[in-house]
């Protein structure tokens, strides 16, 4: 079981991509689970056509330790299997403290047992790796992979970045690494050159990039991926291309995080500062 | 065990002084405990916690684990002469579930639930570590609450990782200040005082408030020592502040003194030289002859009463050693002082908050050779008491394991005793019961003793 967390800035589709990258190796016949590991709770409303899921979090809450597997996991496009950790509401609580919780249970109820059969677990987590709980899936015997969806913009690479230090200091003590970057188009200038350059400073690859595309748009309005909405579409065949890359990636590294000033810099010479 | 096997910790080393070795040898003190040391200290919380408890009408909510609750449930000796309402220990008991969505409904709830039922006239609501990591919102759900039920609601601002256990008693002195001139001061004595720092343990305020009342004094306040909440409402008319567990209620005398020109005294009931100082300062600040006559009258009447049982204890007493390990340093300095009453040396002293002033006034205190801690911890504590070879150690509950696995006669004079120890009578008992402790035959057995007892009689053979 390949076991996968995908990481980016807030807002830059890592659900979005998640989703439709799973929607590509299901239709290929891989076995494939989605935890999202968000308090929002829409990392898996793709696959499960807008289905209300039932987070994990909401589920201990209103029924107490006696949960079972079937109360929140539901199967969703080619029978991928989805789960929302869900969690408090803005504002309150501890969501970091959720993750923990909810993934534990997963482990208890048997969610990654071999009978499952599972060939993949994709991690969706939410936007920086901003306290420990949050960095659960990342740390010993739970995500290996990480790729982290980041565009040309400044911002989208510093948190890159900055999610690389989260990778470094995990790898120190387990085995989780960072097997690249998937460039999620913004339409910035030279974006594909330095999305490569700055994988390249960093010691990884960028292993897809996905270009901009507003059938993404009109899948999602239609509660489905784009392979699902349209398998013709040709971004329905860039996600395809993105899950085969991941597929045969066997470059798995610890990151080499940039200083600031060198990061700045790359964009420099990309011309973004001129 | 050896006393040369402990060592000091490199941290630590300025924290311990030999008295009478270095004249302008200065004691560190004031500030965090050194890691890895054990402090004797507790946490910012129970600070709190402990300051407010003895307010007998208020009502209490620990809002956190269990734990934070369970462990400082009835953590004083404290009475009441009336409401037994602060014995209680409620708490929102929170748990996995309410970390990650936030406590703050449970504590609606809870104090909904808790307040029509019990009918205080007031909430403390105390936050703990945890309530402090997932920032639960306290000050909003007491301001709600007391809109609600028109009660004052006042959250205690005290997770345990924000400080220390001073930080703690700060914590509970702004908590009180909410209350303070929200009452009528009509009425006041012009020869009025406030109580500060007095607990009421085993009933001690009682003590207090006659002797005042045989002066002529009217006790506005006791903060928190049979505490009620419109006393506190109404105690910025009083006109003196005295000052017993320096400690804790600093920090509120110097508002009291600031806000509304309240002068105050720092004084202790501990010892008959202190209690007898105590009755004369307070006297002597309102300028009438006739109450200083009566603190005179007072003061002979009582010793009369209780030296010639002091001086049967003293007789047996003289020339033993004790160490004292207590929470402020000024009730160090008391018991220094009512253990000479009673003819013994002390050898070791030390307090987990006292300041610098409060260590240069103990080493004038103190006998050459005397060693002088601060914010100790069971080892160094271990490694004097048998240095020293102490007879008696004085403290409390965190102490007293220490001095019976060292086979040490121990007197508990923490906020967790049932006797009252305070004031003349109080004397009496505390002889009574260093007497007890240190002339016990049990001692002779213990293997410190026991060895040199059956050297000396190889020795004599």
């Amino acid at each position: 079981m390949r076991k996968i967390a995908i990481y980016g800035k807030g807002g830059i589709g890592k659900s979005t991509t998640t989703q439709n990258t799973v929607a590509g190796l299901a239709e290929m016949g891989r076995k494939v689970m989605v935890v999202g590991c968000d308090p929002k709770a829409d990392s898996t409303r793709l696959l499960l056509g807008g289905l209300a899921q039932r987070s994990v979090l909401d589920t201990l809450r209103e029924e107490g330790e006696d949960v079972e597997l079937g109360d929140i996991r539901s199967e969703g496009f080619c029978s991928s299997l989805c789960v929302e950790s869900g969690g408090p509401e803005p504002g309150v609580g501890c969501a970091g403290r959720g993750i923990i919780t909810s993934i534990n249970m997963l482990e208890q109820l048997g969610a990654y047992d071999d009978a499952v059969g599972l060939d993949y677990v994709f991690y969706d987590v939410l936007g920086d790796v901003v306290c420990g709980g949050f960095a659960m899936p990342i740390r010993e015997g739970k995500a290996e992979e990480i790729y982290i969806v980041c565009s040309g913009e400044m911002m989208a690479m510093y948190a890159a970045n900055n999610i690389c230090k989260g990778i470094v200091k995990f790898a120190k003590t387990g085995v989780v690494r960072l097997g690249g970057l998937i460039c999620n188009s913004r339409n910035v200038d030279r974006e594909r050159d330095l999305i490569e350059n700055f994988a390249e400073r960093l010691g990884t690859q960028m292993i897809h990039f996905v270009p901009r595309d507003n059938d993404v748009q009109r899948a999602e309005i239609n509660r489905k991926t784009v392979i699902e909405w349209n398998p013709e579409a040709p971004q329905a065949s860039e996600y395809r291309t993105l899950a085969l890359a991941i597929e045969a990636n066997k470059k798995l590294v610890i990151p080499k995080p940039l200083e600031i000033e060198e990061l700045e810099s790359i964009l420099m010479e990309f011309g973004l500062f001129n | 065990m050896s006393h040369q096997a402990i060592n000091i910790l490199d941290d630590r080393s300025g924290q311990v002084l030999r008295n009478g070795q270095d004249p302008t040898a200065k004691i560190a003190c004031d500030k965090p405990s050194a890691a890895g040391s054990v402090s004797q200290r507790a946490c910012v919380f129970c600070g709190a916690r402990v300051v407010l408890y003895p307010i007998a009408d208020a009502l209490h909510v620990v809002h956190g684990p269990i734990g934070c609750a369970a462990y400082t449930w009835d953590i004083r000796g404290a009475q009441s002469s009336g409401p037994q309402l602060h014995r209680n220990s409620f708490s929102t008991d929170l748990q996995e579930k309410d970390v990650i969505f936030g406590g703050e409904k449970k504590l609606t709830a809870a104090l909904r639930e808790l307040i029509a039922a019990c009918r205080p006239k007031a909430a403390f609501v105390y936050s703990t570590c945890i309530t402090g990591i997932i920032g639960d919102d306290v000050g909003a759900v007491c301001k709600t609450l007391a809109e609600e039920t028109g009660i004052p609601v006042i959250p205690v601002e005290s997770p345990g990782f924000s400080g220390t256990k001073k930080d703690g008693y700060r914590a509970a002195c702004d908590a009180l200040y909410q209350l303070v001139g929200t009452g009528s001061t009509e009425g006041i004595s012009k020869h009025s005082i406030n109580l500060l720092g007095e607990f009421n343990i085993a009933g001690e305020t009682y003590m207090m408030k006659d002797y005042f009342k045989r002066l002529g004094i009217e006790v506005v306040s006791c903060i928190t020592g049979d505490g009620r909440v419109d006393e506190l409402r109404r105690c910025h008319g009083a006109k003196l502040n005295l000052v017993q567990c320096s400690g804790s209620m600093l920090h509120l005398a110097k508002r009291l003194e600031t806000d509304y020109q309240i002068p105050f005294r720092r004084i202790s009931f501990f010892g008959i030289e202190d209690t007898a100082a105590a009755l004369y300062d307070a006297a002597g600040v309102f300028g009438d002859p006739e109450i200083e006559q009566r603190a005179r009258n007072l003061v002979s009447l009582e010793l009369a009463r209780i030296q010639p049982e002091l001086r049967r204890y003293r007789k047996i007493l003289k020339g033993k050693k004790a160490a004292i390990y207590v929470g402020g340093a000024f009730k160090a300095f008391s018991l220094v002082r009512a253990l000479r009453t009673l003819g013994m040396k002390t050898a070791l002293v030390g307090s987990q908050t006292g300041n610098p002033q409060d260590y240069q006034q103990l080493k004038e205190l103190c006998d050459p050779g005397t060693v002088i801690v601060d914010d100790s911890n069971p080892l160094e504590l271990a490694k004097f008491c048998l240095e020293q070879d102490v007879d008696l150690f004085i403290g409390g509950v965190k102490e007293r394991p220490i001095a019976y696995k060292l086979g040490i006669g121990f007197c508990d004079h923490n906020h967790e005793r049932k006797e009252a120890l305070a004031g003349f009578e109080g004397m009496v008992n505390f002889a009574k019961e260093v007497h007890a402790s240190v002339m016990s035959p049990v001692w002779k057995f213990v293997p410190r003793r026991a060895k040199r007892l059956s050297t000396k009689k190889k020795e004599a053979a």
